[in-house]
């Protein structure tokens, strides 16, 4: 390397990021110095093939916009669907204990919802043993 | 997109109104696929990177200063995105996946068959060292020859001092001149 020309002024230089007149003091340097010239060839021809390169990109699948969309807009729809399930559920509870209905009525009644709420836990519980003892769970698909 | 549009369309998000965030994430996809690409290598784990950059982007725009520009701030992001998912055991740079999406420019000016044939393989060369040398001067790299950007924008995303650029490209550079050197290229 020549002791005026740095290796970062040299990487300056090859990039366009110099001013006009380092940009003289360079390449006077680099007309003097076989030793920059051969580097600065080096690097130029890396570069050139570098920025000839294009990856393919995965065609026209679609805009991202959507997948990032979807995911933006579950929170508000979590939001809305707990906050309606709650009032549902209050309006239940109040219309159960209120209404004038037979007793059998309400017990029928209580076996079918706490019959769902068991099956949706047990089906919840059973998923979560599968999921803990899977030996795949962290290999992507 | 000017930057006024731009600095209009972050205050409606940051309002939290995500319909004006549409435009920036079209704008920003294809630059930020190039990148995620260019630095894990295959497409699946670059458009898995770039969903969440985008949706983190979005959830911590409220901290976005609206003086700065947006551009690096989301390749920030997703550099770092990146870069975790690197470090996990979910995605490395694989070099056989990006094999396969190597082509060459439309526009390339060489046409004969033997020589265009002559750069595929000097290129396929070329992402055979770019995985030898590391996540840290692979990063910079892409960054400036596949992005194009300026030192200052590189800087910026990678959150180093300006004058460091320079210094990190060169080792990035003779890393990659040794890793072309053990494979047996003779460059250029």
């Amino acid at each position: 390397m020549s002791e005026r020309v740095t290796h970062e002024e040299l990487m300056r230089y090859l990039d366009n990021e110099v001013g006009p007149e380092e940009r003289s003091r360079i390449e006077t340097s680099v007309e003097t110095s076989t030793e920059l010239r051969r580097e600065l060839a080096v690097y130029r021809a890396m570069k050139d093939d570098l920025r000839t390169m294009q990856l393919h990109e995965g065609g026209d699948n679609g805009s991202i916009w959507y997948a990032v969309n979807r995911h933006l807009a579950r929170p508000l729809g979590w939001v809305l669907f707990v906050v309606g399930a709650l009032v549902w559920a209050a309006y239940g509870v109040y219309v159960y204990f209120t209404s004038p209905s037979f007793l059998w009525q309400k017990l029928a009644t209580g076996a079918v919802g706490v019959g769902i709420l068991v099956l949706l836990a047990s089906v919840i519980w059973e998923r979560y043993r599968v999921w803990l003892t899977d030996p795949y769970r962290d290999i992507q698909k | 997109m000017g930057p006024e549009v731009e600095r209009e369309l972050i205050r409606k998000c940051k309002a939290g109104d995500s319909r004006f965030y549409e435009p920036l994430v079209r704008a920003y996809e294809q630059p930020g696929l190039r990148l995620a690409l260019g630095m894990l290598g295959n497409l699946e784990d670059a458009k898995d990177a770039l969903q969440h950059s985008f949706i983190k982007t979005f959830e911590t725009m409220a901290r976005f200063d609206l003086s700065r520009p947006f551009g690096p701030w989301f390749f920030q992001i997703l550099r770092n995105q990146c870069r975790d998912q690197l470090r996990s055991r979910k995605a490395r740079f694989r070099l056989e996946a990006l094999d396969e999406r190597l082509e060459l420019r439309p526009a390339d000016p060489e046409t004969g068959p033997v020589r265009i044939r002559e750069r595929a393989k000097a290129r396929e060369i070329l992402w055979e060292a770019l995985e030898k040398i590391g996540d840290e001067h692979r990063e910079i790299l892409i960054l400036k020859e596949l992005q194009g950007f300026r030192y200052g924008e590189i800087a910026a995303i990678l959150e180093i001092p300006e004058g460091t650029v320079a210094s990190r490209l060169y080792h990035a550079r003779r890393a990659l001149k040794e890793a072309l050197e053990e494979i047996g290229a003779v460059y250029p």
